[in-house]
């Protein structure tokens, strides 16, 4: 038998708790959170440390501080060992530290095989626990997160740039306001001591999960703990943020650039997330109308399949980031959400009728409800897809972390026991009650932004033509329809800034 | 709590071997059947609950665009097989993956295009092996539907235009090959893209040629009983008739001077750097391919001198590092790097010539060698932790050879490389007139 050496077994238990040591009964004063997810004989460990620290958490003029701090943790050295020297003991058990930057929450991970397991976290705690602050890293990581501000997010991913500005426009004024990189201007301004200040301000143990999972020895976690108590045992207070800001009317801002494609993506805050009920239905609504790059998604359906405009469209009522395949990738937890559009590039001719399209479909979705139907088939679609969100260790125990901090034991659970239970008024009341298609923020990525500009605020008809001169007579008749489909945009709606200005404040620019 | 468990999530298995040291990388048990029609099927069953990864493998790549005017056909293809049968037209076909909640998908490569279903339940096997049986049989769409298409591909294209690293692939390939299918990328040139919508007919040879069972290859792995998938199979692939096509691919000539290129990019970029080197074709039993890998790795890992100088020290380079695919014919080693700035660009290229020319000169450690070796090896069992895992990574190696087998053939011959080996290799390949750099800069960079 060529796997008889593999032992099989069922992950036994799950635990989550809070200022204790496992299972040898020793009080402890620290305030360290633990999620464990043992599974006996698992030859792989996963780590997950989550920080509740993120760019929300940046001071004001320093954005995107916490990404070059955490930054020179995952990918600088220890006070020990110099960053080569780390790669060196990393590179025979492929061990790597993967670092995660959301808006409130960052997340240190790896997974290693237990071979090496006492190897891996002698160096990993001291990446974490001790680290060089060496000069030489400071340049490097500071260097790398200017560049991707001034050059690569502006002109080499349009569709990370789009959802950028999105971002921006949906959070001005607000700590969710600016890329996690920051600034170009706050990233220059940044000094190794205050890189240092931050760690010393925000890595403590108030706000930390340890989250392990896997086949590690049962005293592990106790050591892991017990290495983790020696930071400072205060807690940084849960953000305040203030009330999230609605659009007034179509808020257009396009980023001028050459280019032969347009990206898009539009939307606007949610003043709900999933720990609300009402997340289930509304979910079950933005699924139909754009699920993350699936077939189901009615977008999809319309600008791609039917029309050939892009490689795909879709819709989102979290922040979405894909993680392993096409699932959404877990610990992006936020007190605050929003609901989007992801328009992938199309040939700018088209982009006019394209944003009516959008638009027009997102109208009739909350005029007219998803029908009897599809509202079946999308729930069944997510009682089953959602069995695939977690096949590794590391993704469950990512889910895990996720489910408490929005107060559920276990989302995908309630997943399973709510869905069933959801009726199709409740989803079709809930698209009334949180969308809209009137207030959007929509962010463009294009050339020649003022002729978008005339055309948008003109309403000048936007006709398209296809490759496929007998393209089905429906087709061409709801052609008609939207490509004359009016959009109220005011002249002083639209901003137009040159891409290359984008980033240096966490200011819009242009006018 | 263990209830609410049960009721969500699949029960994970151990996957892993526990114990690397020693053991044959690829641990699991399979089977191997072939139809009389040449449909291989490659079977592993695995005691994890629930879940089934059903992987199609068509030997149908950027490889066999040979004729003119038809790169990125394959690709094109790949979203042609998703348009549904007269039986189940694209619309049934999308809602019974909907239904089944599935994980799925299509991609092409160089040498194939991979299908997966990724499902949970034993009780949804028959219906996913007659569904995709029926596809592959069937398959049916009209001109119209492939003109509609077209155009998804042209998105596709603009999807990734404003990325500058697809952009210095693209232009490496096109100047380093002159005549092999490898030349263009799995996307194709533009012009041909935009030209796809004309391909009606070429594209109902496309599928006479490469869709039949004796180039096509099942993998199944997961939770179901052998002998019943078999019956399945047999059931409803039976009737597929074969191509009997033998595809030849033009051989490249020996390249015979250093070629260069250098492609101004219409936006302010980080320099990026591309050297390509004529190397060999996938092997599991001659070492060249396995040999020059291990060397690429060693040389231009993050733990190499050349790594330290110029990311760590000198910090001229954000990344620097070598790739040289596994690919059925002989394809190219290339050493990538992007760098800070386009004053850099002449220092980095020497830089790299400098440490290949020392590399023909002294052996490498062979404690470095036990390193990359490990490295290879804890990253392979990384990439098994699920049913999915150990679907995808074996189908990628069955692409190449055919034979599952390959992947533990390959591993010991990574075992039996020595550092005179790689220094060999170092000779015979990384040579100046065997090379083709690619340059591309954009904007104001300072």
């Amino acid at each position: 038998m060529k796997n008889s050496f593999i032992i099989y077994s069922f992950i036994f238990v799950l635990i989550g708790m809070t200022s204790m040591l496992v299972s040898c009964g020793e009080k402890s004063t620290q305030k360290l959170n633990v999620e464990l997810l043992p599974d006996e004989g698992n030859p792989l460990v996963h780590f997950r440390i989550l920080v509740k620290i993120g760019s929300a958490n940046d001071p004001v003029g320093k954005e995107g501080l916490s990404a070059l701090t955490f930054s020179m943790l995952a990918d600088g050295g220890s006070k020990n060992m110099s960053y080569k020297e780390i790669n060196q003991r990393f590179y025979p058990m492929a061990a790597s530290v993967d670092l995660n930057l959301g808006k409130e929450i960052s997340v240190f991970s790896s997974t290693i095989h237990s071979d090496n397991l006492e190897n891996f976290y002698a160096v990993f705690k001291e990446m974490l626990l001790d680290p060089g602050f060496r000069e030489e890293d400071f340049i490097r990581i500071k260097s790398n997160q200017l560049n991707y501000l001034e050059k690569t997010l502006v002109s080499n991913n349009d569709e990370q740039f789009g959802k950028e500005i999105l971002n921006l426009m949906m959070y001005k004024d607000h700590p969710y306001g600016h890329t996690e990189a920051g600034t170009v201007e706050s990233v220059k301004s940044m000094t190794l001591d205050e890189v240092n200040n931050f760690y010393q301000e925000y890595f403590l143990q108030g706000n930390i999960i340890i989250g392990l999972a896997g086949g590690f020895p049962t005293d592990f976690p106790n050591k892991v703990i017990r290495d983790f108590s020696v930071l400072p045992e205060r807690e940084t207070p849960a953000l305040e943020l203030p009330s999230q800001r609605l659009p007034d009317g179509l808020d257009i801002c396009i980023a001028e650039k050459p280019t032969p494609a347009t990206a898009i993506s539009m939307g606007f805050p949610l003043p709900i997330t999933k720990a609300h009920k009402d997340y289930f239905p509304l979910w079950i609504a933005v699924s139909h109308f754009g699920e993350h790059r699936q077939h189901l998604s009615h977008l999809f359906q319309k600008i791609r399949e039917e029309r050939g405009q892009n490689y795909g469209d879709y819709a989102y009522t979290d922040h979405f980031i894909q993680g392993r395949g096409k699932f959404p990738a877990p610990n992006y937890c936020r007190q605050q959400q929003y609901f989007s559009i992801w328009i992938r590039p199309l040939a700018n001719s088209n982009r006019h009728f394209v944003i009516r399209q959008a638009l027009r479909e997102l109208k009739i979705l909350i005029e007219e409800g998803i029908s009897q139907e599809r509202f079946e088939l999308t729930r069944t679609y997510l009682l089953n897809y959602t069995r695939l969100y977690a096949q590794t260790l590391g993704e469950r125990l990512g889910w895990q972390i996720d489910s408490h901090y929005y107060g559920y034991e276990d989302f995908l659970a309630e997943v399973q026991e709510r869905l069933p239970k959801i009726t199709l008024e409740q989803v079709n009341e809930a698209i009334k009650k949180y969308l809209n298609y009137e207030n959007i923020y929509i962010a463009i990525v294009s050339e020649d932004a003022e002729s978008l500009k005339n055309a948008l605020t003109s309403n000048t008809p936007s006709p398209i033509e296809y490759a496929n001169p007998n393209m089905p007579e429906e087709i061409l008749e709801e052609d008609l329809i939207i490509q004359v489909f009016h959009l109220d945009v005011q002249p002083e709606k639209v901003r137009i800034a040159n891409a290359v200005h984008f980033f240096k404040t966490n200011k819009l620019p242009g006018n | 709590m263990l209830k609410s468990l049960y009721g969500t999530l699949i029960a994970l298995l151990i996957l892993v071997p526990a114990v690397l040291k020693g053991a044959e990388i690829f641990p699991y048990e399979y089977q191997i059947e072939t139809l009389e029609n040449g449909l291989k099927v490659v079977s592993i069953p695995l005691k994890t609950p629930h879940i089934i990864a059903y992987y199609t493998i068509v030997r149908s790549g950027s490889r066999n665009e040979i004729e003119p005017g038809k790169s990125g056909f394959a690709h094109f293809f790949e979203h042609m097989m998703f348009k549904g049968t007269k039986t189940m037209p694209r619309e049934a076909y999308d809602d019974f993956l909907t239904q089944l909640g599935a994980g799925t998908n299509g991609y092409t490569s160089d040498d194939y295009t991979i299908y997966f279903v990724v499902f949970a339940g034993r009780e949804n096997l028959e219906r996913v092996v007659k569904t995709e049986a029926d596809r592959f049989i069937n398959l049916y769409y009209d001109e119209e539907m492939l003109k509609t298409e077209a155009s998804v591909i042209e998105g596709e294209y603009y999807a990734s235009v404003s990325n500058p690293g697809r952009k210095i692939n693209e232009v490496l390939r096109d100047t380093a090959f002159e005549k092999h299918s490898y030349k263009h990328t799995t996307l194709g040139y533009l012009e041909d893209i935009q030209d796809m919508p004309n391909q009606y007919e070429y594209s109902k040879l496309y599928k006479q040629r490469f869709y039949a069972p004796d180039n096509t290859i099942l993998l199944v792995a997961g939770d179901y009983d052998h002998s019943q998938l078999m019956d399945y199979v047999r059931n409803y692939y039976g009737e597929w008739e074969k191509s009997g096509y033998v595809l030849e691919t033009p051989e490249e000539p020996d390249q015979l001077e250093e070629k260069r290129i250098h492609y101004e990019w219409p936006t302010r970029t980080l320099p990026l750097l591309s050297i390509g080197f004529h190397g060999p074709a996938y092997s599991d039993e001659v070492l060249d391919k396995a040999a020059l890998d291990l060397l690429g790795r060693i040389a231009f890992s993050q733990t190499s001198p050349l790594y330290q100088k110029l990311v760590i020290e000198e910090q001229k380079c954000v990344s620097l590092y070598a790739n040289f695919p596994d690919r059925r014919d002989p394809h190219l080693l290339t050493i990538n790097a992007i760098l800070k700035d386009n004053k850099d660009l002449s220092a980095v290229e020497d830089e790299i010539f400098k440490e290949l020319k020392r590399l023909k000169t002294e052996l490498i450690a062979q404690d470095t060698l036990s390193d990359v070796r490990s490295n290879l090896k804890y990253s392979i069992a990384r990439s098994l932790e699920t049913t999915d895992g150990i679907a995808s990574t074996l189908a990628f190696y069955i692409s190449l050879t055919g034979d599952p087998g390959t992947i533990n053939k390959l591993f010991a011959l990574y075992e039996k490389t020595t550092p005179q080996d790689m220094q060999d290799m170092a000779n015979k390949y990384l040579t100046r007139k065997n090379s083709t750099v690619a340059t591309l800069t954009g904007g104001n960079n300072q």
